[in-house]
């Protein structure tokens, strides 16, 4: 029977996909968690009970859970269950947090400046995390269309190469050619692309302009070269498709580390702030 | 005109004979013993006579009372004469630890822990003390590549457990020649005098010579082939008296190369052409089928012609069979059929070939056919029409419940459904990459992937800091074979380590034992995908650990699938994007599977 279920779950999965049929189950309880939730405290809030605390320590209780899976992250050695599981709890308990969120403020503005900040860090824990989830699902699809998989770490080491053949090859064309054109046009152009990482928001933009601008300029020198140099003049520009898709995996690399580094900082702001207003709520519940 | 003083000979087979004492005196009297007394020196060619063979390729190497000589589970890459004295088999499981093998337990809740305030901060940290024990060990014996370092058995033996083995007795000739793990522990009783040959020298001999042929396939009739075939779901119906015959009239095969691994990476840098060219062909479409063909050992290739060359289908392991559909097909349609597809050598390969006479009679003859078509691994190519209907294997909802499923073998793979059949690149990949070999093998989804490295610091964590493997790796699609370990079937990192210290654990994985390692980077120069790394070792201050000749001392590492921790490989656990997964390759329907996600 258990192989029967396994098999008709797997046939399903084949025809909608593993990640597709994972999502649908998951949204569909959460919707169910949800809605009995606010079920829950629409009724709290009909027998006039303080429905306020109620969604602020559901709220509290999923935020807690949520900073959760950063020390899980950490203790890798114990067996608390895979890491893609964690994470999956994490975004849609993150979902069921907005929820309470908006059960919690009843959509109102905050006052004061404790709840203010309270709020906008909420809303910044939240708003870098959906960011961050839709980077996590595009930009590795990106990375492994465009250029040679390569470790973040080692892309200066990788960068300081080109730059080294770009310079051997320039050197060559001023002592076979006797001419500066190509090594005029290096100092002028290509030094500072290949000294450092470049055009960082148009490769997260996804734009090849600068590349191609970069290839047209090489191009259009090709009239003024002689034979020997267009040769260095086409190895110039392979080197620049190389530094330029190398530029690409740094931008879109960075980013995919980066975008923690506003998450986390936040949420532990969040819980810094949260653990205020819950004394503070708690010391002037008064009789409520 | 080249200078003179650069000038080399070119390297020749025998520059490095297997035995420094081997002389004339030696091989003189090694010829007056059997089996070598029976052979004449008319069955070796002129450029390759038996004299040169025994003196360049066998050493005598004596043993005291108790000390082993092979341990059970050890790879070993030569075979033993009993030439004075006794050898006893021990014909039980002697504990690891009696065997010099240290076992790894897993560790528990606390220890685990405690691995936050213990891991060291430096890389390759070792204890001091336990790196010199070693060091003395493998200098303490000059004869450290002749000997498995172990003292003395210290464990007490009932004499009805053990075989003992006499003068002019051969043994570990399986192990050498098929390269599987030796079946026992073998130890010198009262003191004996073996003459090892390695395994080069006795493919010359056994190819050469009738006689050790003969002795050596009487000795795997005897002792290897009827189990293995009573074992095997297609004979186990069989009565004695039926295996017996089917033992009798099989034949023992071999193709390829042993040592492929040396030209592995040449043959990457090759064209397709050039790769298939270099794999021998077992059996050829279109040809008439002889007889199964069950693989033994190794790996091979099936293929159709398409074009101007060859597609892969499919690929075999261990106890995969080829030529059973076109079998069947004969049997059912009274009409000879041609063999639909190629089988090639990947590597080097033994088979059993059975005649289809016996096949007729004992398989054919007794088992339904669509039974017996569930053991053709690939997918047909016979009757595909009726494919849909066949291909519904034991694991689907339609499947009759419990006899269907006991129809199906567990180590004959149903044939893939569409589905859930990898495509012609990704098999071309993973055959002439050979990751076909991997049991664990690390695949990435890039696609997944957000290059966050918590496979790797997981990994590190699991290892005093030490990650044991590169998240890097060839590329199919968006699919990166990562250079972890994949726990090979064929582990060919585990011929010639000189103590044993890379070995199968008991867990299955291949593992490292640090305390026995010498660094000599054997396994390391022999693992063909470059997943061990020699490291040098540092103590708990930092300073590097160095020999008498102020070298320092190197350790191999490599991946062992954590095998003693808690929930198993850190990486998987780590992953938090199910990008990343441990896959057994031989298992090509959970792979598919996990590719088309």
């Amino acid at each position: 029977m258990k192989s029967s279920t396994t098999a008709a779950t797997a046939a399903a999965g084949n025809r909608f996909g593993f990640f597709a049929m994972r999502r649908l189950r998951l949204a569909v309880a959460t919707a169910l968690v949800a809605t009995a939730a606010c079920l829950w405290l629409r009724a709290r809030h009909l027998a006039l009970r303080p429905d306020a605390f109620d969604s602020g320590w559901v709220l509290g209780v999923l935020v807690l859970l949520l900073a959760a899976y950063n020390l899980r992250k950490k203790l890798t050695f114990l067996p608390l269950g895979r890491s893609s599981t964690w994470l999956q709890l994490h975004i849609y308990l993150a979902l069921l947090s907005v929820i309470a969120f908006a059960a919690h403020t009843h959509l109102r503005l905050p006052r004061g400046p404790l709840e203010i900040g309270l709020a906008c860090l909420y809303l910044g824990v939240a708003g870098s995390g959906i960011a961050g989830l839709v980077l996590t699902r595009v930009l590795p699809v990106c990375l492994s269309t465009r250029g040679e998989e390569v470790i973040f770490e080692r892309i200066p080491q990788f960068r300081r190469k080109l730059r080294i053949l770009a310079e051997i090859a320039v050197l060559r064309s001023v002592t076979e050619a006797d001419q500066t054109t190509l090594s005029d046009f290096y100092t002028r152009r290509l030094a500072r692309f290949f000294a450092e990482p470049r055009n960082f928001w148009l490769h997260l933009f996804q734009s090849q302009r600068p590349r191609r601008r970069l290839l047209a300029e090489l191009a259009d020198l090709d009239r003024y070269l002689d034979p020997a140099e267009r040769e260095i003049a086409a190895d110039l520009r392979d080197l620049v498709e190389v530094k330029d898709d190398l530029d690409y995996h740094h931008a879109l690399q960075a980013t995919l580390k980066g975008w923690l580094f506003v998450h986390l900082p936040l949420t532990y702001g969040l819980l810094l702030v949260g653990a205020v207003h819950v004394v503070v709520v708690h010391a002037f519940r008064g009789g409520a | 005109m080249p200078d003179t003083s650069t000038l080399l000979d070119r390297p020749r087979r025998w520059d490095q004979p297997f035995g420094r004492d081997m002389d004339d005196a030696t091989v003189d009297r090694l010829l007056q013993v059997s089996p070598f007394r029976e052979m004449t020196p008319a069955e070796f060619p002129a450029h390759l006579p038996l004299r040169d063979i025994l003196k360049n390729d066998t050493r005598v190497v004596h043993y005291e009372d108790n000390d082993i000589v092979v341990r059970k589970g050890d790879y070993g890459n030569s075979a033993f004469l009993v030439l004075s004295g006794k050898v006893e088999v021990l014909l039980f499981d002697v504990p690891p630890s009696a065997l010099g093998r240290r076992e790894r337990r897993r560790r528990g809740l606390l220890r685990s822990i405690a691995r936050l305030w213990t891991n060291p901060n430096l890389p390759e940290v070792r204890d001091r003390d336990r790196v010199r024990a070693t060091a003395e060990l493998a200098e303490a014996d000059e004869n450290v590549h002749m000997k498995i370092l172990v003292q003395d058995l210290p464990i007490a033996i009932d004499p009805h457990s053990i075989a003992s083995l006499s003068e002019g007795q051969l043994f570990g000739e399986l192990a050498a020649l098929g390269r599987i793990p030796r079946g026992a522990t073998i130890r010198a009783a009262g003191g004996a005098e073996l003459l090892e040959i390695r395994w080069q020298g006795l493919r010359d001999i056994r190819s050469r010579s009738a006689t050790l042929r003969k002795t050596v396939d009487e000795l795997y009739r005897k002792n290897a082939l009827s189990v293995i075939l009573r074992s095997h779901p297609l004979f186990k119906h069989l009565k004695t008296e039926e295996l017996a015959e089917v033992t009798r009239e099989a034949t023992f095969e071999t193709y390829g190369n042993f040592e492929w691994y040396g030209n592995y990476k040449q043959l990457l840098d090759a064209g397709p052409a050039e790769r298939l060219a270099a794999e021998p062909v077992i059996a050829r479409e279109g040809d008439h089928p002889d007889g199964l063909i069950l693989i033994r050992a190794g790996f091979a290739r099936v293929s159709r012609a398409f074009g101007h060359g060859s597609r892969t289908i499919s690929y075999l392991g261990v106890n995969q069979m080829y030529g059973l559909e076109e079998l069947v097909h004969s049997q059912k349609t009274d009409a000879p059929a041609p063999l639909q597809a190629t089988l090639r050598a990947v590597g080097y390969v033994d088979i059993l070939r059975i005649p289809t006479p016996v096949v007729q009679k004992f398989v054919l003859a007794r088992l339904p056919r669509e039974q017996v078509l569930k053991f053709v691994s690939y997918p047909r190519q016979l009757d595909s029409h009726s494919d849909a209907s066949r291909a519904a294997p034991a694991r689907t909802v339609d499947a009759p419940s419990g006899r269907a499923t006991e129809a199906t073998p567990s180590h004959a793979a149903p044939p893939p459904a569409a589905s859930t059949a990898l495509d012609p690149g990704t098999l071309e990949f993973l055959v002439d990459n050979r990751f076909i070999n991997g049991v664990a093998t690390m695949l990435i989804d890039t696609d997944r992937c957000t290059r966050c490295d918590d496979c790797v610091r997981a990994c590190a964590t699991a290892h005093d800091n030490n990650p044991r493997f590169i998240r890097h790796g060839p590329i199919y699609g968006h699919h990166m074979v990562t250079n972890a370990c994949m726990h090979c079937a064929d582990p060919v990192c585990m011929i010639g380590c000189p103590t044993g210290a890379i070995h199968r654990s008991a867990q299955g994985p291949v593992v490292i034992d640090d305390q026995t390692c010498i660094g000599c980077q054997t396994c390391a120069n022999s693992c063909p995908y470059g997943n061990i790394r020699m490291v040098e070792v540092r103590d708990e201050g930092g300073e590097f650990i160095v020999d008498k000749r102020r070298l320092p001392i190197l350790k191999a590492t490599k991946c062992d699938l954590c095998v003693d921790e808690m929930g198993g490989p850190s990486c998987v656990r780590a992953c938090p994007h199910d990008a990343l997964q441990r896959i057994d390759m031989k298992d090509t329907q959970t792979m598919a599977q996990w590719l088309k996600r």
